[in-house]
């Protein structure tokens, strides 16, 4: 209906547009693009126990403008609800809590829809499976059923969607993502001087041929034009000169480079008014920074050797786009060039001239690489735009959850038991490094609190007291029990009972959004897996489990 | 309620009890249960009463305000008082989940009050529409409150609730955000570090000559066309913030000619709404003013001088810009032409004009002067500031930006997002439980770290005062004046040396603006001291010049007494007061926290043993990098220079990419 009026009236076209405007401080972090796939996500909420950290998780993905959200939660609200939940009022007392709660979340931003469940169409959690468009991803809190929680992952491994588990008890909290294979991520979002490429050790040859036709008559040249040549330029210039003399070899060892930035800095002119040359500071500078040879970056090797259990997944675009990086990387031993020239002193049209030498050389790997990918079968459907920005970050690029993708379409049994092992070996890990932590100075594994709250996960009709969650830890990983920081750890547990302290939930809550804005976006590098909060410490911990 | 478990009254730092010793749960969660129940079962009954109880003040609305607000009713603080000046804008609506359209330009301290308070009917928020540093929040008004917390966006500000705070002993929690980076520290004066003990990043000026004359970034044209031009010709005057006058000595003439532009240009600004004020203005200043610094060919010795621009020469070219203005005006992403340039510049030119001239038919007096400040969100601003300094770049051979930069660097915009608020606000509403319980050995500074693969923050004991700091390193006190009657006289002689014991010691006097005595500086004595312009509630700094185990500097607080004090115009503390001497040999002041045992989990939070890219001197950088971009965390949105949260380090960031 509102498009409608819209094209009737255009809007007046001065300036961005009022959500340009309203998303502004935002979009300076993830840009249109992780807009776009933000608005386009539609996520689940199923919202149980005390029900506050689920809601305020959602507050911060309605805040920034997710597409639209659903939440299931069989809960009525109760007085000690509003205690602890900000999006409950005395008027919902008795209430529906998925109700009440969507009609409270939506009033924070119009551009969200939000729909409820239960409601008299769909009556359970499996009907609402059935019956949704595909989530984008699903969220859930602890304490959970565990039918409810079996229909989810069933869910997940269906339709390839990540879930998230959420647990805040009292000061302790933690959330669990359980993507559903190989995540890679493109746009990490590396730190801006990292990414600089200059290619001083392996030039192509339009390179080489701008270097020389600058530095033929270096000592020729009249002093403003020496004192502005490019770096680059004249890197290029004495490596001609060390590989002459040091048998066609770069320096490469910290002396030998530390002896070339010493020929660098001794070429600079002195007699000049200035006294010296910024353009010479800036190459010797440079020097320890840039001569690098081409390496391939442990983050895009795991990527190159990943193994595909999945033929749809090997199909998709990002890895198409891999594996044509992958043949170009042995064809040439080097990934194709980001093309991003730093400032520096020169003058401005040489500058421009050098800029536009690398830009060409970049559009030219991209060419080539986005040739291989439409030679690929299924390679004519990807986004040319896509392999831009593959060969921009490739050095950056990042494959989360690479083990767990292994079994996924398998039974979810084989699964399940994988995991059981893993959380027994990683916490055998965590236990070991706590016997040396005094001598490392290393802070305490939060394990236990995860161990205490996971016993807890689906306590749903009465809280647990300790020595049943010290039971309950044993049975997964036996011997725990015994520790005397999981023993305090099950007795905060028991203590909350099931309770959340608002400001944990909202604290977690911003710390899930957070992470789930990065796996909607794609955009820089999201958790892997469990991340473990304690209030009392004030500190948290990352786990892959 | 509270019965249903035995540990009720526990800490939530209890000491372990053997398994067997605890009682069997009952089952807590049920009809019976009250709104107060989480919290008096996690917090324990007495600290839960001591929430009840308190009075707490909330500097600040905006980002974290919210969140922090937010989390404050639903705790259950027993009186929260709200300071903000600001109102609410499009932009925040992103995040400070408080506020909706229908909001928009109304007071945030107002609207946050009237939204929170319906969560809890158990407490009581107080929201004051006015600026901190107002008069009438006095330090006797700070004391008043059990905790303050800072939930600001600017560095100025911040300094004043520290001080204050210090002044008043009132416990301060203060925070931060850029992004996805945030921060909160504990400040307790005399135990911990104040906001102050560590050097803050001051606002980035520029020599003035860069600016007016060999520009070299497009940062400098951006200021100019911010600072200088739109201030000259629509705002009161140069933004002198903004400029570094260090070297003007040095550059007498070059500094002479510019002021003689710069009076050129104001003529200029009676002609606004004239057919002719656009051409007038870009032939002074594209080309007249260009053709008067290319004369000067020392300056261009070892530059590329400028090359003026013709004005209807170039309109003639911008015939297809213009066609498609409207398309361009709204494209703020890409880099606009030289041409697509001049049409939104004069495009600009026409709003504000307009606005200049409806304001001053709208007063009746012609001196009543239209005033127009540079505002990000201001479009007609931002759109002539982005087309000034992209001309202005484009004659210098400096590279245009797009308008979606411009904007960043012009409004100094700090990203901000929800969760990273969210996350610095529950983390500030934990300390305050530490703080109600006086347990400032176990308070933290915490560290958002949220590209560190292990932890997404990090925490840190508080740091101890640095003995060196300026502001809380000193030993403070409390004057009670007659502002009517007490002359300096007063204070140095019966105050100072007799009740403070200085003494035959030689001291000096001085306040923000300079010196008011000392021992060579005697002609102000027979001065009242309002006649000095000291005021209630501002400080006077007093020195002890002695080599000989002198005092540490002392900061006195005048306090306004109306009521007479019998025979003494000046007063102090009823308490007796012993200043202490300065430490014999200064103390290494303690740096951003390396290297002592304690702070080892800090430093290991931020170098992790795995990164994503583990292979380069620059992950280390990176590393180091999270640790200094935290800990210059400026802010939730407004008035701070940090430009690129990914770039730590410096103020302004220049990003030549």
């Amino acid at each position: 209906m509102t498009e409608i009026v819209m094209s009737q009236t255009p809007p007046i076209l001065h300036g961005p547009s009022e959500k340009e405007r309203k998303y502004d401080r935002q979009l300076r972090l993830w840009a249109a693009s992780g807009q776009a796939a933000l608005e386009s996500a539609n996520l689940l909420l199923v919202n149980s126990g005390a029900g506050t950290v689920g809601a305020e998780t959602l507050k911060n993905l309605v805040l920034p403008g997710i597409g639209r959200f659903a939440i299931y939660d069989e809960a009525r609200v109760q007085e000690a609800d509003m205690g602890v939940n900000f999006f409950l009022d005395d008027s919902c007392l008795g209430q529906s809590r998925s109700q009440s709660l969507t009609e409270l979340i939506t009033e924070l931003n119009p551009d969200v829809q939000g729909a409820w469940y239960p409601n008299e169409g769909v009556q359970t959690l499996d009907s609402l499976l059935a019956d949704s468009p595909v989530f984008t991803a699903i969220l859930y809190t602890h304490p959970i059923r565990p039918d409810q929680l079996s229909q989810l992952e069933a869910y997940g491994q269906q339709h390839k969607t990540p879930l998230v588990a959420i647990h805040s008890a009292g000061l302790y909290s933690y959330f669990q993502i359980n993507l559903p294979g190989a995540f890679p991520i493109v746009d990490t979002h590396p730190d801006e001087t990292a990414t600089t490429d200059l290619r001083l050790l392996n030039p192509w040859p339009e390179l080489v041929a701008f270097a020389e036709g600058l530095t033929k008559d270096i000592d020729g040249l009249d002093n403003f034009e020496h004192g502005h040549l490019p770096y680059v330029v004249i890197l290029l210039h004495y490596l001609e000169q060390w590989k002459a003399a040091n048998d066609g070899n770069y320096p490469t060892t910290y002396k030998e480079k530390t002896d070339f930035r010493k020929v660098v800095q001794a070429a600079a002119r002195t007699d000049i008014p200035e006294g010296g040359e910024e353009n010479f500071d800036e190459a010797a500078a440079a020097v320890l920074k840039t001569l690098a040879p081409p390496s391939l970056p442990s983050g895009l090797k795991e990527v190159f050797e990943y193994e595909h259990s999945d033929p749809v997944e090997q199909r998709s675009g990002f890895w198409l786009i891999a594996d044509a990086v992958k043949q170009f990387y042995e064809k040439h031993q080097c990934l194709p060039l980001p093309g991003k020239l730093p400032d520096m002193k020169a003058q401005s049209k040489v500058y421009i001239q050098l800029q536009g030498i690398y830009k060409a050389k970049a559009r030219k790997d991209a060419a080539e690489i986005l040739q291989i990918v439409q030679a690929a079968p299924g390679g004519e459907r990807v986004d040319p735009a896509e392999v831009d920005l593959f060969c921009k970050n490739a050095a950056f690029v990042k494959l989360i959850n690479a083990t767990g993708g292994g079994g996924g379409a398998n039974s979810s049994g084989s699964n399940k038991i994988s995991r059981a092992d893993r959380l027994k070996s990683a916490a055998a890990l965590e236990f070991a490094n706590d016997e040396t932590a005094a001598l490392t100075l290393a802070p305490l594994s939060l394990m236990p609190i995860y161990l205490a709250l996971q016993a807890t996960s689906h306590a749903v009709d009465e809280p647990l007291a300790a020595d049943a969650i010290l039971a309950a830890v044993a049975e997964q990983v036996p011997g725990a029990e015994q520790y005397e920081r999981v023993v305090q750890a099950a007795r905060e547990v028991e203590r909350a009972a099931g309770g959340e302290l608002h400001n944990v939930s909202a604290l977690t809550g911003g710390m899930v959004a957070q992470e789930l804005i990065k796996i909607v976006t794609k955009q820089y590098i999201p958790i892997d897996n469990t991340c473990v909060y304690d209030g009392i410490a004030a500190r948290c911990q990352v786990l892959r489990l | 309620m509270d019965s249903a478990t035995g540990n009720g009254s526990a800490s939530f730092t209890a000491p372990i009890v053997p398994v067997a010793a605890v009682a069997p749960v009952v089952p807590i969660i049920g009809p019976s249960q009250t709104r107060d129940s989480f919290n008096a079962q996690t917090l324990g009954r007495s600290l839960n009463a001591h929430v009840k109880q308190s009075r707490v003040l909330m500097v600040g609305a905006g980002g974290i305000g919210c969140e922090l607000l937010k989390n404050l009713v639903l705790t259950g603080f027993g009186e929260i008082h709200i300071v903000d000046l600001d109102t609410i804008d499009l932009s925040n609506l992103n995040r400070q989940f408080l506020f909706r359209q229908e909001h928009i330009k109304k007071s945030k301290a107002l609207v946050a009050k009237d939204v929170a308070e319906k969560f809890n009917p158990a407490v009581r928020i107080v929201a004051h529409h006015a600026n901190i540093k107002d008069s009438e929040f006095s330090i006797e008004w700070f004391s008043s409150f059990t905790i303050v917390f800072n939930a600001l966006d600017n560095l100025e500000a911040r300094r004043h609730v520290n001080k204050m705070c210090l002044a008043a002993d009132v416990p301060l929690i203060e925070s931060g955000t850029t992004g996805f980076n945030g921060q909160v520290q504990v400040i307790k004066k005399g135990v911990t570090a104040c906001y102050d003990c560590t050097p803050k990043e001051t606002p980035k000026s520029f020599p003035v000559c860069t600016i007016r004359s060999t520009p070299s970034q497009p940062i400098h044209c951006i200021v100019w066309g911010k600072s200088y031009l739109l201030n000259e010709i629509f705002g009161t005057s140069e933004d002198e913030s903004a400029f570094d006058h260090s070297a003007d000595a040095e550059n007498a003439q070059e500094i002479e000619e510019l002021r003689r532009e710069s009076e050129a240009l104001r003529k200029i600004r009676q002609s606004v709404g004239s057919p002719d004020f656009h051409q007038m203005l870009f032939d002074k200043v594209f080309s007249t003013d260009i053709v008067r610094l290319r004369s000067m060919e020392d300056m261009w010795k070892t530059r590329k001088p400028p090359e003026p621009l013709d004005y209807k020469a170039l309109l003639e070219m911008a015939a297809d810009a213009m066609a498609a203005k409207d398309a361009v005006v709204k494209d703020d992403q890409r880099v606009w032409s030289l041409e697509e340039n001049l049409v939104v510049l004069n495009d600009s030119l026409d709003r504000l004009s307009k606005r200049v001239l409806a304001t001053r038919d709208a007063g009746n007096s012609s001196s009543q002067e239209a005033i127009i400040v540079f505002d990000k969100d201001d479009d007609d601003t931002l759109d002539f500031v982005a087309a000034s300094a992209n001309i202005r770049s484009t004659l210098f051979g400096i590279d245009r930006r797009s308008k979606f930069d411009i904007k960043q660097m012009a409004g100094n915009i700090i990203p901000a997002i929800a969760t990273t608020n969210a996350i610095v606000a529950g983390l500030c509403v934990l300390e305050a439980f530490r703080v109600l319980k006086g347990e400032y050995d176990k308070t933290k500074e915490v560290f958002l770290t949220p590209f560190a693969p292990a932890r997404l923050l990090a925490s840190d004991k508080c740091r101890q005062p640095n003995p060196d700091c300026p502001v809380c390193g000193v030993f403070q006190t409390r004057a009670y004046v007659d502002l009517s009657r007490a002359t300096l006289y007063d204070l140095v002689e019966d105050f100072l040396k007799l009740q403070l014991g200085y003494g035959e010691k030689e001291i000096s006097v001085s306040n923000e603006v300079g010196i008011l005595y000392d021992p060579d500086e005697t002609d102000n004595l027979g001065k009242k001291l309002s006649e000095l312009g000291i005021k209630p509630d501002s400080f006077l700094t007093i020195t002890d010049e002695d080599d000989e185990d002198p005092y540490v500097n002392v900061v006195v607080a005048i306090q306004e007494v109306k009521e007479s004090l019998e025979d003494k115009p000046i007063k102090g503390v009823s308490s007796a007061v012993k200043i202490p001497t300065k430490p014999k040999k200064t103390p290494v002041p303690e740096a951003n926290g390396h290297g002592s045992r304690q702070q080892s989990e800090a430093v290991a939070e931020v170098v992790p043993a795995k990164r994503p890219h583990p292979d380069g001197p620059e992950d280390a950088a990176a590393a180091k990098k999270a640790k200094t971009a935290a800990s210059l965390v400026g802010r939730d949105d407004d008035d701070i220079v940090v430009l690129d949260d990914s770039a730590g380090g410096g103020a302004i960031v220049i990003d030549d990419d």
